[in-house]
């Protein structure tokens, strides 16, 4: 039932969030892997809806100049130019956030959550998980995104705006890194 | 075997003193529990170019009969400077990886993209037609640089000889030349707060050109982003920065005056007469003390001595130094330039305001980031400001 409620909500947002911002004509390229509303179907591949403008900004710039290192977004991002960066980011953070699709396994969420508190991610990426400026959300994120991500900062292969991630991250086992995305992946976005 | 040998990696671990504050980020070691709430965390840098009409001219002050001036504009991230021998303007940044070099055509400025993808190229030094750039862990050099502007080459690379360490954390770097011809850098703590090699962190350095021969010219500085050699005395002057998560008034960000290669600045125990509450107790009088205070928080980092005549007589000899603003402190505190004034003993008699503005302090917004000054050889002063990707330049009088 509850899932039920929450697609139809999710559904009413994409339906009345449509008319707002015309998709860049770049975004079709996006599309391809991130969803034309923005939200990933695809293992590995994040989740751009409802990140917040300045994050996405940021790293789609991060890519372009080959800072953070993947081969088919560098690819895609070569030549592309700051205005054109700001309006792709502008479309994505407007669109509605995925809502979890799976309900959570009891026992790895409450590990999960106890790590965060732990480990203070709320700080950055704010109580709900909603991101902020330059720190990206993770409610409604891809679960193998989140693990995929946390292991390439904990394995120094990415590079953030700064070095907090790399930091934090440091000496949690691969158990941990999965229990931390799974709940964060399965927490209800409050907005 | 394996059993044995994780457990006893396991009492190593425990025993560090360091594994408690590294299970938090660099920016949150040494935060006491009542800040545990503390939503404080470091501004987003902004990558993107700033149009000439956005960047905030008209909020810029400086002192009566100066003048400000956008010099430059459209490159994000712009921080370090330095200027070549043909006039040319070298500009390092920190994460968009970027070097620039700015040129001057009849009053016009133009900019050019010279290195790309860089790890934090923030150290930028010129000398004798070369530009050095330090990024983190790398060290390269291009000669005859202004002959080849529009087709720079590859670089030589010297990064085997420097063997700087490859911390990310406080691993970025400001650079120059001395006045005895080696070239100095920082080396900031990989941490917030923290025990360390004391003979690898915390330090400036010194090299021959080639990067042989390193010397510590300075310990216990615990991150210098900005320093300067006094142009009569050539005694090497440094700004440092504090660390996070002590309080919003504690510890004040520092001024130093390093008269002797070697000379122990305090950190991680010390600054000036402030015992740090984490750490073990020292006596602090045992350390050097800062010539003067910057405030709390504010990000004290390029600085430079005003040696020109074009500024009225009371600013020669003085300090321009650039304050990046605060983050780790609920009352925003910086993002202006200020000028610190000696006697003829070479202590610091006064810090004041110079260029001002880029704080609205009712909203608590900040407009700008001022990071690096440098004088041009009329005797202007340029500053640049990260946030907006601009080069401000002051001028006085004409």
């Amino acid at each position: 039932m509850r899932g039920i409620r929450s697609g139809a909500a999710a559904l009413a947002a994409a339906l009345f969030c449509a008319p707002l911002a015309a998709a860049p004509e770049q975004a079709e390229l996006c599309a391809a892997c991130h969803g034309a509303r923005g939200v990933s179907a695809l293992e590995d591949v994040p989740s751009l809806a409802g990140q917040p403008e300045t994050f996405l900004t940021l790293q789609m710039i991060l890519f372009r100049e080959r800072i953070r290192r993947f081969e088919p977004m560098n690819a895609a991002m070569r030549g592309i130019g700051d205005a054109e960066v700001e309006a792709l980011a502008r479309f994505y953070a407007a669109l509605p956030p995925a809502r979890p699709e799976t309900a959570p396994d009891p026992e790895r969420a409450s590990r999960g959550r106890a790590l965060s508190a732990r480990h203070r991610c709320g700080v950055c990426h704010l109580a709900d998980y909603a991101g902020q400026a330059q720190v990206p959300r993770l409610s409604g994120q891809r679960e193998d995104y989140l693990l995929h991500a946390m292991r390439d900062y904990q394995a120094g292969t990415r590079q953030g705006t700064d070095t907090s991630m790399q930091a934090v991250l440091y000496g949690l086992s691969e158990r941990d890194l999965a229990d931390l995305a799974h709940y964060l992946a399965t927490v209800p976005a409050a907005r | 075997m394996t059993p044995i040998r994780l457990a006893t990696a396991g009492l190593v671990l425990l025993s560090a003193p360091a594994l408690g504050q590294q299970q938090v980020p660099a920016w949150a070691q040494g935060r006491p529990d009542h800040m545990a709430q503390s939503t404080l965390a470091p501004h987003p840098p902004r990558m993107t170019v700033t149009a000439p009409g956005d960047v905030p001219m008209n909020r810029l002050r400086v002192p009566q009969g100066f003048r400000v001036e956008l010099w430059a504009h459209g490159m994000p991230g712009a921080r370090m400077m330095a200027l070549g021998d043909q006039g040319t303007v070298f500009v390092g940044t920190r994460v968009i990886g970027r070097v620039y070099a700015v040129t001057d055509q009849g009053g016009s400025r133009s900019h050019r993209i010279l290195a790309e993808g860089l790890t934090q190229p923030n150290g930028i030094a010129f000398k004798d037609g070369a530009l050095t750039v330090m990024a983190i862990n790398q060290v390269l050099r291009w000669e005859g640089i202004e002959g080849r502007l529009a087709n720079p080459g590859t670089p030589a690379d010297l990064t085997a000889a420097f063997d700087m360490p490859p911390d990310q954390h406080h691993g970025w770097k400001f650079t120059a030349f001395g006045p005895d011809g080696r070239l100095y850098t920082n080396i900031g703590v990989p941490c917030n707060i923290c025990t360390f090699d004391r003979d690898r962190f915390a330090l400036i350095v010194s090299f021959r050109p080639d990067g042989s021969d390193r010397r510590i010219e300075a310990r216990g500085i615990r991150n210098s982003v900005g320093f300067d050699w006094h142009p009569v005395t050539r005694e090497l002057w440094a700004t440092n920065n504090g660390r996070d998560w002590a309080g919003n008034d504690e510890p004040h960000d520092t001024l130093h005056r390093i008269r002797r290669s070697g000379e122990d600045h305090g950190f991680p125990w010390c600054v000036g007469m402030w015992a740090d509450p984490a750490m073990e107790r020292r006596q602090c009088s045992e350390f050097e003390q800062p010539a003067a205070s910057l405030g709390p928080h504010t990000a004290p980092l390029g600085m430079r001595f005003y040696t020109g005549t074009m500024f009225p007589e009371a600013y020669r000899g003085a300090m321009f130094i650039a304050r990046r603003g605060s983050w780790n402190r609920e009352a925003k505190i910086g993002y202006d330039v200020v000028v610190a004034k000696l006697d003829a003993q070479g202590n610091v008699t006064s810090v004041e305001p110079f260029l001002t503005g880029l704080l609205d302090e009712q909203a608590q917004q900040f407009h700008g980031r001022p990071v690096d000054v440098l004088q041009l050889r009329d005797g202007s002063l340029l500053v640049s400001d990260e946030q907006n990707g601009a080069i401000y330049r002051v001028t006085y009088g004409g």
